[in-house]
């Protein structure tokens, strides 16, 4: 099969790589990049576990394909924060008990960074929209609710 | 899953059913299908294309026609065998002269699918029959009126069967319109962008 | 019980790994070499099979092999059976026919493998099912529980005269004569029909054999680590010990990751043993709908026999159960149904039999509830038919009926999936009931609130059931506790983690004896190069069973650190105590030595050890109970329905429960809540479906529809009462399916309740807007 050359900025840094047209941008950022962090729930878009931010933007990387990706940035939960330095959001998840498995966790939290930059006092009713698109089997979502508002209290006190 | 509907053909009964036992004809107004090949009078095989929702793929099949009472009814035994899945289905055709020079043409069948087709596919699917039949119905209407006109030695009539692309956007067209009877409503956003996406897909995979 | 770490809320060790991105799942694993497998499956699920050709798609570049059934050879032949035969239990009927690794001759179910693709990469695995051509005769399909033990029927396993699995019967008094004499008797058929596990991650297994080493390491999305180890043995004709099986992070069990039968774990260790190559196979969704097992499915007709006072005289249950085309996992999830039936009522006379069906749908094995909610759902539909009947109130006819404390400990006369008789060592139902409906402002919401409601022509309602979770069943768990020279400590048990907990639970039992950091205790779990000997993480046992084994074995530790200790220091066992991580002289905290260096010294190399004395500071213990603790509770909700949609708002959701000893308040919140969330799903809002000729309807999660976050409750009150356990020294029993299995129940009278004047009487879970349009518009308007 023909392949492509695509050159993509993840977490800020840029990747020139061969990639088919038909791989997925989650393959591609799981398995060429090692980017493991982006789980795959359904493979059609329904559970948000393989949210990402494309252009700042959070989609679903499953139904995007690679190429697609070339030109653009991409950010994942890797660049969040790391184990010993969490992001207000990772905190709040880990204080609030807001996973359990944690393997819908990253596309949470993916989908959550942009709208809690938007809706820096969300009501409950505004989070449940939110997270709306990504699906929990474990959580029951209430503690994520919690969490969510745990992390606006917290980034507005540091900001 | 049960098939049911009727179409008004503008041409004498005869000739409508005439149309229906050419495989030439068929094989072009049936979206997706590739060849109608005549092993009998009764009996066709033949090959089709299908790219609709997240279900894809080439199906190759059989076809007989049965229970013929001339110009009147045929049964329709289809089967057909594909990557996708599979698809059986027995239908009774009926053409009645309106004795208005038209003729209406009535089917009722049942179809059983398995497979990816049935397990992921299915809740198009009747859609999707139902968008077949329908663009079928209306490449054979330009078929019988260049067939009609061929016969009176009028200027030819160009007719040409509707491309997948174009198939699948009808259908994504009758799915959105029946969709909104559906009683679980949020469905309403993850269908159509999907079918949307899938149909974009699918597009680019075939080129 | 609380103690210092023991009982606090305390948030998870595992957790800033998860929440980075840096905990290992199976998919994350790569290995040099490593080639990918799919499996080509079934479109028909019952068919003679005429022949499958491969040849095409072996010569597709990047297709390394393509396995059909005669490739496999001896290998392929029907099991093990993962639980045993209900031999316990006289007169019971069980034909074992535990599942085939591959089709052969014949297909029984649609999805069912017909041959194995090894490929350079995924993608090319899936290619080569397209050049895959397989002629299949098909055969009518067996879909209809009732109709498949008809004479005549088509069979799903030929050698057996009829398509009856299995037949159980068990009664305690007599039904019959209770039944004569009672004022009320209730007839119902209900139905609970089938739901997914439908855990985020799927499943997947990654293989690599070590041929120059002779020895196979696993990685395995698996709830039973150590049976899927010794199967796999077995099966290879290996020594246990030639095989590893390592869990990592699991992205959820919920009961269908306990399977270590299904065609992947047979088939592909097989292959990487003959290609010597690492081989790993990802499930997909719709692989995980086809071929993952699911449960309930189980058609009842019961009876209810009472006083006029709404005081049950008996109960009777005939129930069929759909085990799909094979039954690997025995009886256990009809007989949890039949254990809690009746779950916390006193009813003097129960009749139960089970009759077990064949049918060509994949296979039944427990999911989060595992039988507990479709007999609680048939026991609260009675009592709600019977106060309907009665004109009571639905509290009120539980409440009469509940168990008192003072009948504890209560034999049910009925034997369970642990094949020994139930008895219900410990609770309190009066009190949750009690409990339940003051947090939910019971009284409140029926004399005040409801009534104005309606006037306003509003369809708000209220629903309140009690349960039974039957928990922590043996045969046993073990766990070794070892403190390290770094003064940390290490825990090792032989069950798996799917996201409970364990690494901080078992970590504050170890910590609370050892007096460490909760965050110093690094807890390893689903690794039988760790720890070899256990059965798995099923049946809300892995606190009860394990944890008490955790416990066990640090006491251990705790009185070897004190006489090591002592003696180090030279005093007698009697003048120390632990303080923050060392040994220390009572009285004179000056006088101490950290656990690190006890560890060290405790070597019988230095000369410190006597002999008989096992060396180290570490111990391993194991706990068995003799049958399993019984949790218990009571939940209420109030739903406003939209008549004309049928969308139903839940408002409110209350929970009272007792699963004896608290270990992490905040991590059993989470516990619950989950179990809740399945019950709604179960209610009304995910359902499994086949059509009659045995297809899956609903392989993708846009038809088959999880809850989100919208659909939940707006409010969620969890509370729990503690009466521990006699079963276990820290009186703790389990919880993980609690709250899955009194939602349903609750959810439709709360439903009735809302839609009072249509006097509806379901009879059928899950329900679905639409669903429950038509049940309105069948319903006899008052």
């Amino acid at each position: 099969m023909t392949t492509h050359t695509i050159k993509v900025k993840v977490n800020g840094v840029e990747y020139v790589r061969e990639v088919e047209p038909r791989r997925l941008l989650s393959d591609f950022l799981r398995h060429d990049l090692g980017l493991t962090g982006t789980h795959v729930g359904c493979e059609h878009g329904l559970c948000g576990a393989c949210t990402i931010l494309f252009d700042g933007e959070p989609v679903r990387s499953c139904l995007m394909f690679a190429v697609q990706a070339n030109g653009h940035e991409v950010t994942t939960v890797e660049a969040l924060g790391t184990p010993e330095k969490m992001h207000p959001l990772q905190e709040a998840f880990h204080e609030k008990h807001a996973l359990q498995c944690g393997y819908c966790t990253p596309g949470f939290l993916m989908t959550l960074k942009p709208f809690l930059e938007t809706h820096p006092n969300p009501t409950d009713e505004e989070i449940r929209e939110a997270i709306d698109g990504n699906l929990c089997r474990c959580t029951g979502y209430e503690h994520i609710i919690e969490a969510v508002k745990l992390a606006a209290e917290k980034m507005a006190t540091r900001s | 899953m049960q098939l049911e509907g009727e179409h008004v053909f503008k041409g004498p009964r005869e000739e409508v059913y005439a149309m229906f036992r050419d495989p030439e004809v068929l094989a072009t107004a049936v979206p997706g299908a590739q060849s109608l090949t005549k092993i009998d009078d009764q009996h066709f095989e033949g090959a089709m294309n299908i790219r609709i929702g997240p279900v894809s793929g080439s199906f190759s099949g059989k076809v007989e026609v049965a229970n013929e009472v001339y110009p009147e009814k045929f049964t329709l035994i289809v089967e057909g065998r594909g990557a996708p899945g599979f698809a059986k289905g027995m239908g009774d055709v009926e053409l009645i002269d309106q004795g208005d020079g038209t003729t209406l043409l009535k089917y009722s069948g049942d179809v059983q699918i398995g497979g990816t087709l049935a397990s992921v596919g299915q809740r198009m699917i009747d859609s999707v029959a139902k968008s077949i039949i329908k663009t079928a119905f209306e490449t054979l209407d330009k078929a019988l009126e260049a067939r009609l006109a061929a016969k009176a030695g009028s200027a030819p009539v160009e007719f040409k069967a509707p491309t997948e692309a174009e198939f699948a956007a009808a259908v994504t067209k009758d799915m959105a319109s029946g969709l909104s009877k559906v009683a679980e409503v949020r469905m309403l956003f993850y269908v159509i962008p999907l079918i949307v996406v899938l149909v974009i897909v699918a597009y680019l995979l075939s080129h | 019980m609380a103690g210092r770490v023991f009982g606090q809320s305390i948030p998870r060790n595992e957790d800033p790994y998860l929440l980075t991105g840096q905990a290992k799942f199976i998919d994350d694993i790569e290995l040099p070499g490593m080639l990918h497998a799919a499996f080509y499956r079934s479109d028909y699920a019952h068919a003679r099979i005429k022949k499958i050709d491969v040849s095409e798609a072996r010569k597709l570049p990047g297709v390394i092999a393509v396995y059909t059934a005669e490739d496999f050879g001896e290998f392929v032949r029907p099991g093990p059976l993962q639980v045993p035969p209900p031999t316990a239990i006289k007169g019971s009927i069980f034909h074992a026919r535990p599942l085939m690794p591959i089709a052969k001759d014949k297909v029984r179910y649609s999805g069912e493998p017909l041959a194995v693709i090894i490929a350079e990469n995924r993608y090319i695995a899936e290619d080569a099912m397209d050049y895959i051509v397989a002629e299949l005769e098909p055969l009518p399909a067996v879909t209809d529980l009732e109709k498949a033990l008809e004479p005549g029927a088509p069979l799903v396993h030929e050698d057996l005269e009829s398509n009856l699995a299995a037949l159980v019967k068990q009664e305690r008094g007599n039904y019959e004569e209770a039944a004569a004499k009672a004022d009320v008797v209730i007839k119902k058929k209900i139905y609970v029909d089938r739901g997914a596990g439908a855990a985020m991650e799927n499943r997947g297994l990654v293989v690599n054999w070590d041929d120059r080493a002779r020895e196979m390491t696993i990685w395995a999305t698996t709830q039973a680590p150590i049976p899927l180890r010794n199967s796999i043995a077995t099966r290879l004709g290996l020594f246990e010990e030639q095989v590893r099986v390592i869990t990592p992070f699991i992205g959820g069990g919920f009961g269908p990751k306990i399977m270590t039968s299904q065609p992947d774990d047979v088939l592909l260790p097989i292959i990487a043993m003959w290609l010597k190559r690492p081989i790993k196979w990802i499930e997909d969704r719709r692989e995980n709908f086809l071929a993952t097992t699911s449960e309930r499915d189980q058609i009842h007709y019961a009876e209810i026999a009472l006083t006029r006072d709404g005081i049950i005289l008996g109960v009777k249950d005939v129930f069929y159960h759909n085990t799909g085309a094979y039954d690997p996992y025995g009886m256990t999830v009809p007989l949890n149904t039949q254990t809690h039936t009746v779950s916390c009522y006193e009813v003097p006379n129960f009749y139960t039999e089970i009759r077990m069906v064949f049918t060509n749908e994949y296979v039944v094995t427990p999911v989060r509830g595992a039988g507990r909610p479709e007999g609680v759902f048939v026991m609260e539909r009675l009592l709600d038919y019977a106060a309907q009947e009665l004109g009571m109130d639905p509290a009120e006819i539980r409440r009469r009926n509940l168990l008192r404390k003072e009948r504890f400990p209560y034999p049910t006369g009925i034997i369970g999936q642990d094949f020994v008789e139930g008895v219900l060592d410990s609770g309190d139902y009066p009190e949750t009931l009690r409990r339940v409906m003051e947090v939910i402002e019971y009284e409140k919401f029926r004399k005040e609130i409801q009534p104005q409601l309606r006037a306003q022509g509003k369809h708000k309602g209220i629903g309140i059931v009690c349960f039974t979770e039957g928990t922590a069943v043996g045969p046993y768990e073990g766990a070794r506790v070892t403190v390290g020279a770094n003064g940390k400590v290490t825990v090792a048990t032989g069950i798996s983690t799917q996201g409970q907990g364990h690494f901080t639970v078992f970590a504050q039992i170890a910590a609370e004896q050892l007096g460490v950091d909760v965050k110093d205790v690094n807890v390893i779990t689903g690794d039988t190069g760790h720890f070899h000997w256990g059965a798995g993480t099923f049946a809300s046992r892995g606190m009860g069973v394990a944890g008490t084994a955790v416990y066990n074995a640090a006491v251990k530790v705790r009185q070897k650190a004190l006489q090591f200790g002592a003696r180090f220091l030279g005093v007698s066992e009697d003048e120390v105590e632990l303080c923050d991580g060392k040994v220390c002289v009572k009285g004179d905290p000056s006088r101490s030595m950290p656990l690190g260096e006890i560890a060290l010294k405790a070597n019988p190399t230095r000369g410190t050890i006597e002999p008989g004395v096992e060396p180290g500071l570490e111990a391993t213990a194991y706990f068995g109970p003799p049958y399993g603790a019984t949790g218990a509770g009571a939940v209420a909700m109030i739903v406003d329905v939209d008549p004309e949609t049928m969308a139903v708002n839940i408002e409110k959701f209350a929970i009272v429960h007792d699963c004896g000893t608290v270990v992490n308040p905040l991590l059993l919140e989470g516990q619950v809540m989950g179990g809740v969330h399945m019950g709604i799903g179960n209610a009304f809002y995910e359902k499994i479906k086949y059509d009659e000729n045995g297809q899956l309807l609903t392989a993708s999660l846009m038809d088959y529809l999880i809850p989100q976050a919208t659909d939940m409750p707006k409010e969620m009150i969890v509370e729990h009462l503690e009466t521990p356990s006699p079963l276990n020294p820290l009186g703790m029993k389990g919880v993980g399916e609690a709250g899955a299995i009194p939602t349903p129940a609750c959810f439709m009278q709360a439903l009735e309740d809302a839609l009072y004047e249509y006097r509806l009487q379901i009879d059928e879970t899950p329900l679905n807007p639409s669903r429950l349009w038509e049940l309105v518009q069948q319903a006899p308007k008052k």
